[in-house]
């Protein structure tokens, strides 16, 4: 009994360690490679909010899952205070963004994204955040345009 | 040269020059940006070449390339960096915009630099490869704000289009002033071309009527001795048909001086005088010829006056201001202020008289105008011209029913 109860200690410090870890904004290697860039389309599978650069606010991140593969991505969107739009988990998502792996999974570092009909344009051409200067742009979706 | 050329005379040139300092300033411009840019371009490589040296001595200290980027990512100007090894892939990275590396390394050559507009402003690139003593290869690239260089550019931009709007505004201001002083002198010189014109007419009707008041003259004046002798003559029951006859004729004849005088140019023999001398001379004779028993002319004058001045000529232009009063109104009281302003001396004739119309009154100076039954239109007529042979100036204002007012103005006080 006192084994298993040390056991279960033992793993949960470790899994609040890994957990304390994860939060963690790490020098990330991954940046808006425009030589990656892609497009997918799916649906919303979880939201979730986390700190990816250093001395920056937590950014909003949603796992994504493509509708015609099934495979699964984690796009990173914006800060959570730039993107005031609500999402819902089984919503459907277009992103246009910059693809990279990281451990095993495939990240997208979001450009454009069309959701409700609507296209939110988060950086520029070259991967510019749009929350560090020119501001988010809309575009109203135009019946069979596609971007 | 007429009004609409001579704008043109002058403003195209200005445009010209105008355009002209606009395609120089702009290309001088552009050419001191280019040689900035390229200055600016020299320096970032002395700074990346600085930087190599820096990092590859740090790599062969084995230190980590994300602590080698740990001292550099602070630095204001630089907005991100990144090694590379030999194979250019990125170990280490930095940027002060999440994510922001604008590296695409399917298009990039060796070494190459180039700037890119981002909203941040400009960034200069730069790609170039380095090496380490262990004879490893690596590739540095590096953003550097042109932010300064930008802001001289700015600064550089709004000087100019200061300039240019100053210059314009001041060479608009300067040639609708050179307009208007030309309009004006058009105008001026419209009114004297029309002036000497209305001369030349009268000099022609004086030289017409000179000829035939000449021509009546000599066989009035034969006339006239057949009825002195027939005055003498004459059995007495005609005595007084044959007076009435003779007067008749020496009123023809004082109409002919009349006009002769009017019509001969003025000369002038001017002698100091004291102007209340030749106003009460003036009022003395007026009052006499005059029938209106209450006419009373009145003078006042700010302090003794003595004038140059052709007396006998200005005693007849006062003299006939003086009557056109008398006669405008029935009765009354006739005003004359006199006043000396510097060298010259202001004259006011003011009475309480009908008036004068007011469409008549820019032709009451012209010759042969006159509303009255008996007169002749003389009179007002040749008091301008005594003024004017004066060099001075003659005026009216009037209201119909209230009154008039004649205004001289004479040099020689």
């Amino acid at each position: 009994m006192k084994k298993g109860l040390s056991l279960f200690i033992m793993v949960y410090i470790l899994g609040f360690w890994s957990f304390s870890s994860g939060q963690e904004p790490q020098s990330p290697l991954h940046f808006y490679n425009v030589d990656t860039e892609k497009k997918i389309k799916g649906t919303i599978q979880e939201i979730i909010m986390e700190p990816r650069y250093k001395d920056s606010s937590p950014f909003l991140i949603i796992k994504l899952e493509e509708k015609k593969t099934h495979q699964k991505f984690i796009v990173e969107i914006s800060p959570v205070r730039f993107f005031t739009h609500d999402f819902h988990k089984g919503e459907e998502l277009e992103v246009v963004g910059s693809l990279y792996l990281k451990e095993g999974s495939q990240n997208i570092i979001a450009r454009q994204i069309r959701f409700r009909g609507e296209i939110f344009i988060l950086r520029d051409k070259r991967g510019f955040p749009a929350w560090r200067g020119s501001g988010m742009k809309y575009k109203k979706r135009r019946k069979g345009k596609r971007f | 040269m007429r009004s609409k050329n001579f704008l043109l005379f002058f403003t195209l040139p200005f445009i010209g020059i105008i355009v002209i300092f606009f395609v120089l300033s702009s290309l001088n411009r552009a050419y001191i940006k280019n040689k900035t840019e390229d200055l600016v371009k020299e320096q970032l490589q002395a700074t990346v070449e600085i930087l190599k040296v820096n990092i590859s001595h740090f790599l062969m200290e084995n230190y980590s390339a994300d602590q080698i980027f740990e001292s550099y990512a602070r630095k204001e100007n630089i907005y991100y960096m990144a090694l590379l090894n030999e194979k250019k892939e990125v170990l280490s990275w930095s940027s002060q915009f999440e994510g922001y590396l604008p590296l695409s390394l399917q298009s990039i050559k060796d070494e190459e630099s180039w700037i890119i507009d981002s909203p941040a402003g400009k960034i200069f690139n730069y790609f170039s490869p380095f090496s380490v003593q262990e004879g490893k290869e690596y590739f540095l690239y590096l953003g550097y704000s042109l932010e300064s260089l930008e802001e001289m550019v700015v600064y550089s931009r709004r000087n100019f289009f200061l300039i240019f709007g100053l210059i314009s505004v001041i060479g608009i201001i300067f040639f609708l002033g050179i307009y208007q002083l030309q309009r004006h002198y058009l105008e001026k010189k419209r009114e004297a071309e029309e002036e000497k014109k209305e001369k030349e007419r009268y000099r022609e009707i004086s030289a017409f009527t000179s000829g035939v008041g000449h021509e009546i003259k000599n066989p009035l004046n034969s006339v006239s001795l057949i009825f002195e002798l027939l005055e003498k003559k004459a059995p007495p029951d005609l005595q007084e048909e044959v007076g009435a006859g003779k007067e008749e004729i020496q009123k023809i004849s004082r109409i002919i001086d009349q006009f002769a005088s009017s019509l001969r140019p003025l000369k002038l023999r001017k002698e100091t005088f004291a102007l209340a001398e030749v106003v009460s001379s003036v009022r003395g004779s007026l009052i006499k010829e005059s029938d209106k028993a209450d006419v009373e002319i009145r003078y006042v004058e700010s302090s003794s006056i003595a004038l140059k001045a052709d007396k006998d000529l200005l005693s007849q232009a006062l003299s006939n201001l003086l009557r056109n009063s008398i006669e405008a109104g029935s009765g009354g009281l006739v005003s004359i202020e006199a006043q000396q302003k510097k060298k010259k001396v202001l004259i006011k004739i003011e009475d309480s008289g009908r008036g004068i119309a007011e469409e008549d009154e820019r032709h009451i100076f012209e010759p042969f105008f006159s509303r009255k039954k008996q007169g002749l239109g003389i009179g007002l007529y040749l008091t301008k011209k005594i003024v004017e042979a004066h060099e001075g100036k003659i005026e009216v204002q009037s209201k119909a029913g209230l009154g008039t007012t004649f205004l001289i103005q004479i040099p020689g006080g």
